[in-house]
């Protein structure tokens, strides 16, 4: 059995003690022993000197030495007494027990008239010398010597004696000791092991003190809690578990959704390092995802996308788009828009703390853009042929007609005056028809290219009284022709805009003959005016108007107000949607403000060019669209 | 006498032109017609046309390559080629005016229009 560290310190601390305690009792008790022992044989001493001396006085006297040897050899014989001799008065040693001689340490006390006892050594050993008086000393002295070496041995039998004793008693004690401390230090190893074991979250084991002192309290009160706590660790342990079971699937679910995403997904700091994409990403172009991550997105996309990345660093509430290639010649659409820091309030751009890109395949969209546009393109361009032949061959009949036939039939009255006119009027219809027919396909194929993206948009600073002067003017021979008075009001000393002229002048020219067409009688006022960053052109006309449900329909695609089936359509319901393509791309805005029967007024804004850098950025994007288209 | 060529392949646009034409004919200006690019080319190496109308959109060579081939391999830069293109095609444009073209009219063109080029460019009088 393994000696417990309190069993160890207790024993040490015992023996220690009774060491002292020993050490102590049996030095006091021989020092009081070895007293009690000289005290008795000075006293004997004493007491035989004297006995001596009193019945010694007449021998000395007659100084009959041999008297005083004999009595004083049986004194010899008492116990302890080693030597005695008798000296008289002059110093000399009458009669004396050494054998054979008197030792020469004698002669040094055989003159002492002291009463006191005296420690002497003679030789090897150590007597106490008792001296007595005969008469006062006048007659001499009697020295008896009383052997010390007697109650040194007497000393040390006792004391071993009591050495002996000591050692059983430290025995029997030590091992009633271990008995004891065993006892207790037992059930408090078994506490520690199962505290250790509960410290280490194992309560897999119990412990079996049954006793009803502090330990079995202490132990008791261990287990209690150990099963309390075992019961918490539980609980505990159950709800990480469905917590990580949830974290688990939600996360898994999560990626699911992220990995069979159609789009591309990329997520990038705010330094533009990709930190995450989707296989659908990887894909795209045709890189492992551990060749992605933790590279910087322009490096490998292109700056157009790096552009859109810093764009919504800085302005994480925007969104911003740019065509950017892909591999195997596709295209791609990407979208980026910054991820808010919601957490921590920081200012500025540090607000964004990246981006997250959404790539679409866009190819097959472009293709059935690309498609459309070149369907469009060719059924205009073979519209054009037959067209051409019924255009030019109307015109050369009608040269004909009037050069050859007409100018040769003189009498301009009756039936050939008739069918004269009615001819005319005829071949004239063709012409202007075919001339709405050529506007069609014109406006038609604008259209197309607007939403292609295949215009070429310049861009350049204009000047609006400029492009409305150029409009009034390709447009007066509608107001001559209709009698209808142009009013202009702009503004003196208004600021460029930065866009198209050539396709501005078509806006207005537009909006101009639009008027002219619904207006019957009146005028048409064109207005533009300054606003704070921008610049607004009114065209107002006193024509029949537009009603509520039309106000927005006049801005889509082949629509014109009014019935189709009584009233007769003037134009191609293509000129304002173009015009409002127009506008859009200029940043601009238009709409209508009408009421029916009381006129219209056609506005549109412009922004001005003032803020270039916000021009040549959406002037960029454009381009890169372009670029890509 | 003053030639002029016109090529494309659509038989009526030539015959419109050749009609358009006819009062230039009647004044001896010599009115030649080829169907496609490369029989353009034969006729103008072989008749060296005053002034040429040429279509984009034709079979074998399209009307850019016998521009091409005319101005800048033929070497005959005095010839006046009136491309008959279609209105809004910018790009065409810029295609035209980079292989040497003169002018260009749109289709559907007006017969007055031709007829005023045509004057102005033969200097012919009617």
């Amino acid at each position: 059995m393994i000696m417990s560290k309190l069993f160890k310190k207790t024993l040490l601390i015992i023996i220690v003690l009774f060491a002292v305690v020993a050490v102590t009792t049996l030095l006091s008790s021989g020092w009081n022993l070895y007293n009690g022992l000289v005290a008795e044989y000075t006293s004997k001493g004493t007491a035989i000197a004297r006995s001596i001396a009193s019945s010694s006085v007449e021998t000395l006297l007659n100084r009959d030495a041999a008297t005083i040897q004999s009595m004083i050899d049986q004194f010899t014989e008492i116990a302890g007494v080693s030597y005695v001799f008798v000296v008289d008065a002059q110093g000399e040693i009458v009669s004396h027990t050494f054998v054979p001689n008197v030792p020469n340490e004698i002669a040094e006390i055989k003159l002492s008239k002291n009463a006191v006892p005296t420690d002497i050594e003679i030789g090897n050993g150590k007597y106490i010398d008792i001296s007595a008086p005969i008469v006062e000393g006048a007659v001499g002295f009697v020295h008896v010597g009383m052997d010390k070496g007697l109650i040194m041995s007497q000393l040390e039998s006792s004391m071993m004696r009591q050495f002996y004793l000591l050692s059983v008693i430290f025995i029997i004690s030590i091992a009633a000791a271990y008995f004891f401390v065993n006892r207790v230090s037992q059930p408090l190893n078994e506490l520690a092991e199962y505290s250790r074991r509960v410290a280490q979250h194992d309560f897999s084991h119990s412990i079996e003190i049954k006793s009803k002192d502090e330990v079995g309290l202490l132990a008791g009160t261990m287990q209690s809690m150990a099963s309390d706590l075992s019961e918490v660790f539980d609980r505990y342990e159950r709800a990480l578990k469905d917590a990580v079971v949830e974290l688990q699937s939600t996360l898994a679910y999560l990626t699911a959704v992220i990995d069979h995403m159609a789009d591309g997904l990329l997520v990038s700091d705010i330094d533009g390092i990709i930190t995450h994409v989707n296989p659908a990403m990887s894909s795209m172009f045709n890189m492992r995802e551990n060749d992605l991550i933790g590279k910087y997105c322009g490096d490998l996309f292109g700056e157009g996308l790096a552009a859109i990345v810093q764009k919504s660093r800085y302005n994480p509430e925007e969104v911003y788009t740019v065509e950017i290639p892909l591999v195997g010649g596709r295209t791609g659409k990407a979208v980026a828009a910054g991820v808010l820091q919601d957490y921590f309030p920081l200012e500025g751009p540090e607000k964004g703390i990246g981006a997250v890109v959404l790539v679409r395949d866009i190819t097959a969209e472009k293709e059935v853009d690309r498609m459309k546009t070149d369907f469009i393109s060719t059924v205009s361009h073979e519209l054009r042929t037959p067209l051409t032949s019924v255009k030019g061959f109307t015109e050369i009949i009608k040269k004909k007609l009037e050069e050859d036939i007409f100018a040769q039939v003189k009498s301009a009255d009756g039936r050939p005056a008739r069918a004269i006119k009615r001819v005319r009027d005829n071949i004239n219809i063709i012409l202007s028809e075919s001339e709405r027919l050529t506007s069609l396909i014109d406006d038609l194929l604008d259209v197309a290219k607007l939403e292609a993206g295949k215009i070429q948009w310049r861009t350049e600073l204009v000047s609006v009284a400029d492009v409305i002067e150029r409009a009034h003017k390709a447009t007066s021979a509608l107001f001559e022709k209709k009698g209808l008075a142009f009013i202009k009001d702009v503004e003196p000393d208004l600021p460029p805009v930065v866009g198209d002229r050539d396709k501005l002048i078509q806006v207005v020219i537009n909006l101009l003959s639009n008027s002219v067409k619904f207006t019957e009688n009146g005028s048409v006022t064109c207005m533009a005016r300054s606003d704070s960053n921008e610049i607004q052109v009114r065209v107002a006309d006193t024509g029949s108007g537009i009603a509520d449900t039309d106000r927005q329909a006049v801005f889509e695609k082949f629509k014109q107000v009014g019935d189709t089936l009584t009233d007769k359509p003037k134009g191609t319901g293509l000129g304002l949607p173009i015009c409002r393509q127009i506008i859009a791309h200029h940043g601009g805005r238009i709409w209508v403000e009408s009421e029916l029967g009381r006129g219209s007024t056609f506005i549109f804004t412009l922004p001005k060019a003032e803020a270039p850098a916000a021009r040549e950025e959406a002037y960029i994007i454009n381009k890169e669209t372009i670029t890509h288209a | 006498m003053p030639k002029v060529l016109i090529v494309d392949d659509e038989p009526l646009i030539r015959t419109l032109l050749e009609q358009s034409l006819e009062e230039f004919a009647e004044h001896g200006v010599a009115i030649l017609t080829a169907e496609n690019g490369l029989e353009a080319v034969e006729i103008i190496e072989r008749e060296r046309p005053e002034l040429v109308f040429l279509d984009v959109m034709m079979p074998k060579m399209n009307g850019f390559e016998v521009c091409d081939m005319v101005k800048k391999q033929l070497q005959m830069k005095d010839i006046c080629i009136i491309m008959l293109t279609a209105k809004g095609q910018e790009q065409d444009r810029i295609k035209a005016e980079d292989s040497g073209i003169d002018f260009y009219i749109t289709k559907p063109f007006s017969i007055r229009e031709v007829i005023e080029k045509v004057t102005e460019i033969l200097k012919i009088k009617l």
